[in-house]
């Protein structure tokens, strides 16, 4: 909102304010905060009027004159002009050297075709007053010379916009903010005091105001004024109106909204002549009612609004904006003035429903002052009298009766208690008093009524806040409050021991190379198609196309993330890609509602997902790179699965699925695993499809994991559990090595898994360490070379022992995997 | 090899003295490890030159063999002597010439396996969160799509009311919203609780329409709550400013400037001195702009309506409960603290951006 300076300082002494910048700082110290000041004389510094003496010829272009013009005193300056429209005599616009002009233009003593400028006429839209202009402003014969042009147009004043909190409705106006600038200066606010005395036991207007919509509308002030003419408005009244930002269009409108900017209630004038019947009422509007609006668009009412209407038809959408049915035009002889008050709460659905956001509706739905509508109307008619003539030929006034004054009670220590400040009562008395409020005192404190215009004081911590913003919130202490019990406890916290793996997990995958990212929730049906993936989450006000759904995987923002990493880098060096992602995803089974206060029918399950590509080393010489595989990223798998102590977390070959799982299609069918949790399907890890990557043309190979973080975290060891010491084996160990041929499809590891079963309890460890396929074991065989050490905790072993269990374990081999050793 | 010319036992003792002192001589010909090897085989070996020499001791009178013996062993230990020190000598070139031929270019790049970070957003949350941990917060969490009633409603911005312009809402559903603030948290856990005192923080990302140089459709936020009796706002100016010092540095100020938010009673606008500047707002600070301040949060008491919705016994007492919240933008102070430009830089998982972050 925008608040002139000249404008009000009619209504309060701004001269101990320290100018518009003091205003400034004053208003925002109160909570009004001042985001801009702009001077309507900016750019006009070093312009002013002159005249031309003498008309002549440039020297060297046929276009150009070169003018001699004297500012009344001091010797005549000769300027270059190009314009055509001027003559010797004409008062004129002077520029002179060192002016910065509205419209950026700098002016510089220089030379125009070999010829020395000192300075230049201006043009109406080098001064900043109009778009577009032709030839220079020429000025009336009697403009006094040498006189700085903004005093001239009456370019004086200085607007500052205001950011008004929205329980601020008593400060969008000026005599709103004149109240709160006095109220800081301890000064008496003043505004222009209406002729027209108010009776409408004089004569009836027609038509009549009703109301019909009950407390919803509860107050309704009409007069009908006859023998209007309408036309433009009065200087003073345009450029006080073109200061706050709005557009003149007749003395009446204009009367209505300079009311509205002044007072800050939302008042309307209607063409009596197009008004039907001998009654006007709010009421609510009927459901499929059409109803044509001044900005040339029409309404079909939904029935939830108020309407102002006669006996015909709506005639405004109250609160909202009037009709177009009933508008005041050139032709208008007589006019009927509307000051209403309306629920806020309807004003505002019906804004947002029809998407009509008007300066009424902005202020009806936060509330005016339900004791300042008969002054409102008293105003209004005084202008539209003032401006278009006029007489008034009747009045009206219909109002519900007026809801009592709230009483808030406050102890005389409250607010320095509250607060935690120094004040005495005597203060807080000073302070609510200045603000309007009335006080009753009663024992150890007082009933503060509130003034009407202050809808936002309903409760002692509101009348804190005037107290506190009102001396300053600097004189409140800085202190540190004390624990009354102890902080909660946080072991054996399900909740707790979650978000400590977070940051675990992320610690730990930072440390094996990985960047955090972090990535928008939202993502575009064009890139879940793309990904084969599918969301059950839709967002119903995206932004863009890129913001249609949530995310039901991270991998769609870690894939681009890939993409955007291989597209934009410094030289064509492959680089390491490790990226990982620790957020929530979203899902739903049924429909996204809200059930009871605290249901959404959304599920978020965290995922724990990362991506890798590229060179195994950040530097290294060519000779020892080599680019991640998929045994690259199990590592990583497996490192975080340990340091967490997740148990019981498997990898499976993905045809050994059982299927349903989301992701399956974004992994190489033969270079992947699904992760299991127990028997639970918990995420799958693997180089990326082949497809995709011919689709995106990567360079390098890719690998990726999502892990079902819940999951994750359930499987593993508290968080802050401390990891227990548990000895190491006293006795060496005895090893022996195998070499076994198998069909290709068993995997390795179940040779290992076998042989610490059929070794127990001496087999303490197997573990693979050679595989060979090739033309020595035939098609369709693998070599594969076990390691398996033998030990026993109490005793050092026999050779004996261990060739026994050996036998044992070969024979498990051979049954339960067909392995047979090779000679 | 014959026993000696004559046979005399000066003779002898001549003929070793010569054969040491060639060997003696010759010592410095063996120019490796193994050719002195050699070389001392050939002179004090079973067969070398100076044992046949002794062998033909069995032809000397017994009582003329100490002497002989006595010359023989001392001709052998000075041999001896002489052979190790060629040795060692010998050792001392061979090592040096392998660390010679063992020298690298310790310029070469190293073999480095890759560096992580963790984004700026976490590195600053997790500053935050420490810093509040050491007055008593406890950190709690909640979902991200959360309920109309619990964002808007509970947290004291009904249906209908112009505070709701306040915030930019996505809908996912009816009734149904991504979380414009992570009040709802705060909402839930004293609903959880059911008591007071409360002190909270609930980090997490929160959701407003809107996309701009500086807005962005997802951002972080970290609110802070702090119920039980007697609470005062001095608190919140307390805990504030022990935040500002601990984050931007210990000469740090705060400002709080008037301002409204629904969910609570004071309402403030809070700064923190430049620290930059300083404070000073010099004319070409970059972080204030000449201001001198930079705008960081928002704080309050919180409303009592929100006792009232967070289901408290009125009869046991929450009359008199007060408590202040705040609450801040995790990127706009990790832009500040980090020198960020442009927010969107955060959302791009670009490797240029996120590796400038390693700690």
């Amino acid at each position: 909102m925008k608040i002139s300076w000249n404008w009000l300082s009619e209504m309060v002494d701004l001269g101990s304010v320290g100018g518009p910048k003091g205003l400034a700082e004053l208003l925002t110290r109160r909570g009004l905060e001042v985001e801009a000041i702009e001077s309507q004389d900016a750019g006009l510094a070093k312009v002013v009027t002159g005249r031309i003496l003498e008309k002549g010829q440039h020297p060297q272009a046929d276009r150009l004159s070169l003018c001699k013009v004297t500012l009344g005193t001091g010797e005549p300056l000769e300027i270059v002009c190009g314009a055509q429209n001027h003559k010797s005599g004409d008062v004129v616009v002077v520029a002179q050297i060192g002016a910065h002009l509205p419209n950026g233009l700098k002016i510089a003593a220089g030379k125009i075709r070999g010829v020395v400028s000192n300075g230049m006429l201006c043009s109406e839209s080098e001064l900043g007053l109009k778009e577009e202009s032709e030839g220079i402003l020429i000025l009336p014969q009697d403009t006094p010379l040498g006189l700085p042009i903004a005093e001239i147009l009456g370019r004086t004043d200085h607007l500052l916009t205001l950011k008004i909190t929205p329980n601020r409705a008593d400060c969008l106006s000026h005599w709103g903010i004149a109240r709160e600038v006095a109220a800081a200066l301890e000064k008496k606010p003043s505004r222009p005091e209406p002729k027209l005395a108010w009776d409408p036991s004089k004569q009836d207007a027609n038509p009549r105001t009703g109301l019909e919509a009950g407390e919803l509308g509860p107050q309704f002030f009409g007069a009908r004024i006859e023998g209007v003419r309408i036309g433009p408005s009065p200087e003073w009244m345009v450029k006080r109106l073109e200061a706050v930002g709005a557009r003149s269009i007749n003395n009446v409108v204009d009367s209505t909204n300079l009311v509205m900017f002044e007072l800050g209630q939302p008042v309307h004038a209607y063409d009596a002549a197009l008004l039907s019947g001998h009654l006007l009422v709010i009421r609510e509007a009927r459901a499929g009612e059409q109803l044509p609006l001044l900005d040339g668009t029409t309404v079909t009412l939904s029935g939830t609004e108020l309407v102002i209407a006669d006996d015909a038809k709506a005639v405004a959408l109250a609160g909202v904006m009037g009709g177009g049915n009933s508008e005041v035009s050139d032709s208008t002889s007589a006019v009927f003035l509307e000051v209403a008050q309306f629920d806020p709460s309807l004003v505002r659905k019906a804004s947002s429903r029809h998407q009509k956001k008007t300066e009424a509706s902005h202020r009806f739905e936060r509330g005016v002052d339900a004791q300042g509508l008969e002054f409102a109307m008293r105003r209004l008619a005084d202008l539209v009298l003032e401006t278009a003539g006029g007489k008034i030929v009747g009045m009206s006034t219909v109002r519900k009766p007026a809801v009592q004054p709230r009483k808030i009670s406050i102890d005389s220590g409250y607010c320095a208690n509250f607060l935690g400040m120094p004040v005495q009562a005597a203060e807080v008395e000073q302070v609510l008093r200045s603000l309007g409020c009335e006080l009753e005192p009663r024992a150890g404190g007082w009933n503060v009524i509130p003034p009407s215009f202050r809808l936002d004081l309903a409760i002692p911590e509101d009348l804190a806040e005037e107290i506190a913003r009102c001396v300053g919130f600097e004189r409140i202490p800085s202190e540190v409050p004390t624990l009354t019990d102890m902080p909660t406890s946080q072991a054996g916290d399900a909740r707790f021991n979650a978000r400590a793996w977070i940051d675990g997990a992320k610690d730990r995958l930072v440390g094996m190379g990985f960047h955090e990212t972090v990535n928008f929730s939202f993502t575009s049906t064009k890139w879940l198609k793309e990904l084969g993936l599918a969301s059950t989450v839709k967002v119903m006000n995206p932004l863009s196309e890129e913001h249609e759904w949530m995310v039901p995987s991270l991998l769609p923002g870690l894939l681009a993330n890939v993409l955007h990493n291989t597209r934009h880098r410094f030289g064509s060096e492959s680089q390491p890609i490790r990226i990982c992602e620790i957020r929530p995803t979203f899902h739903a089974t049924g429909e996204v509602a809200a059930v009871g206060e605290d249901q959404t029918g959304v599920e978020e399950k965290w995922r724990l997902s990362f991506v890798m590509s590229g060179p195994r080393f950040a530097q290294a010489l060519r000779n020892e790179e080599g680019e991640v595989d998929f045994f690259d990223g199990k590592a990583i798998f497996e490192r975080l699965m340990d340091s967490m102590g997740a148990r019981g977390m498997r990898l499976q070959p993905l045809s050994a699925s059982r299927g349903g799982n989301a992701l399956a299609h974004l992994v190489h069918p033969g270079q992947a695993a699904e992760v299991l949790a127990g028997n639970q399907v918990a995420g799958v890890i693997g180089m990326i499809h082949p497809k995709f990557a011919r689709a995106w043309k990567l360079r390098a190979p890719l690998f990726m994991a999502e892990l079902d973080f819940d999951a994750l975290v359930k499987m593993a060891r508290g968080a802050g559990e401390a990891r227990k010491f548990s000895g190491w084996p006293e006795f060496p160990g005895m090893e022996r090595d195998f070499a076994l041929l198998v069909k290709k499809e068993v995997g390795a590891e179940k040779l290992a898994v076998i042989a610490l079963k059929a070794g127990k309890p001496l087999a303490k460890v197997a573990k693979i360490f050679d595989v060979y396929r090739g033309p020595q074991v035939g098609e369709g065989m693998t070599s594969i070379a076990v390691r398996v050490i033998f030990g026993d905790d109490t005793r050092s072993l026999q050779e004996a022992e261990t060739e026994e269990v050996s036998k044992k374990i070969v024979e498990a081999w051979r049954k339960e995997a067909g392995a047979e050793l090779r000679g | 090899m014959s026993v000696s010319p004559d046979g005399s036992v000066a003779g002898m003792i001549a003929q070793l003295k010569s054969i040491a002192e060639k060997a003696l001589a010759d010592l410095a010909q063996a120019s490796t490890l193994e050719s002195l090897d050699e070389f001392r085989v050939a002179v004090l070996g079973k067969k070398g030159s100076f044992s046949e020499v002794l062998k033909g001791l069995g032809g000397i009178p017994a009582s003329d063999r100490p002497a002989i013996g006595a010359a023989a062993n001392d001709w052998k230990r000075k041999l001896e002597e002489a052979l190790d020190a060629r040795k060692s000598e010998l050792e001392e070139k061979r090592l040096a010439s392998q660390l010679e031929s063992e020298r690298i270019d310790i310029s070469l790049p190293s073999r480095q396996p890759p560096a992580g970070a963790l984004h700026p957003i976490t590195q600053t949350t997790r500053k935050i969160i420490q810093v509040f941990s050491r007055l008593g917060f406890d950190v709690t969490t909640g979902p991200e799509i959360e309920t109309e009633f619990l964002t808007f409603e509970a947290v004291n911005i009904p249906k209908d009311h112009p505070a709701r312009d306040m915030q930019d809402t996505f809908f996912a559903g009816p009734g149904v919203v991504l979380r414009t603030h992570t009040s709802p948290v705060q909402m839930r856990a004293m609903r959880e609780k059911g008591e007071w005192p409360v002190r909270i923080l609930s980090p997490g990302a929160v959701y407003r329409c809107d996309d701009d140089a500086t807005h962005s459709p997802m951002f972080h936020q970290i609110e802070g709550l702090w119920v039980d009796h007697g609470v005062k706002m001095s608190h919140l100016k307390g805990v504030l400013e022990f935040f500002a010092r601990e984050i931007f540095g210990s000469d740090s100020k705060i400002r709080l400037r008037p301002s409204y938010f629904p969910f609570v009673e004071p309402g403030a606008e809070v700064d923190v001195s430049c620290f930059n500047c300083s404070g000073r707002g010099d004319d070409g600070c970059r972080v204030c702009r000449g201001s001198g301040w930079l705008e960081i949060l928002g704080a309050g008491m919180v409303h009592p309506r929100l006792f009232e919705m967070a289901g408290f016994d009125k009869k046991s007492g929450y009359a008199g409960l007060t408590g202040f919240a705040f609450g801040l933008g995790v990127e706009r102070i990790a832009m500040l603290l980090h020198r960020i430009s442009d927010l969107r830089l955060m959302y791009q998982g670009d490797l240029r951006f996120l590796s400038q972050f390693r700690a």
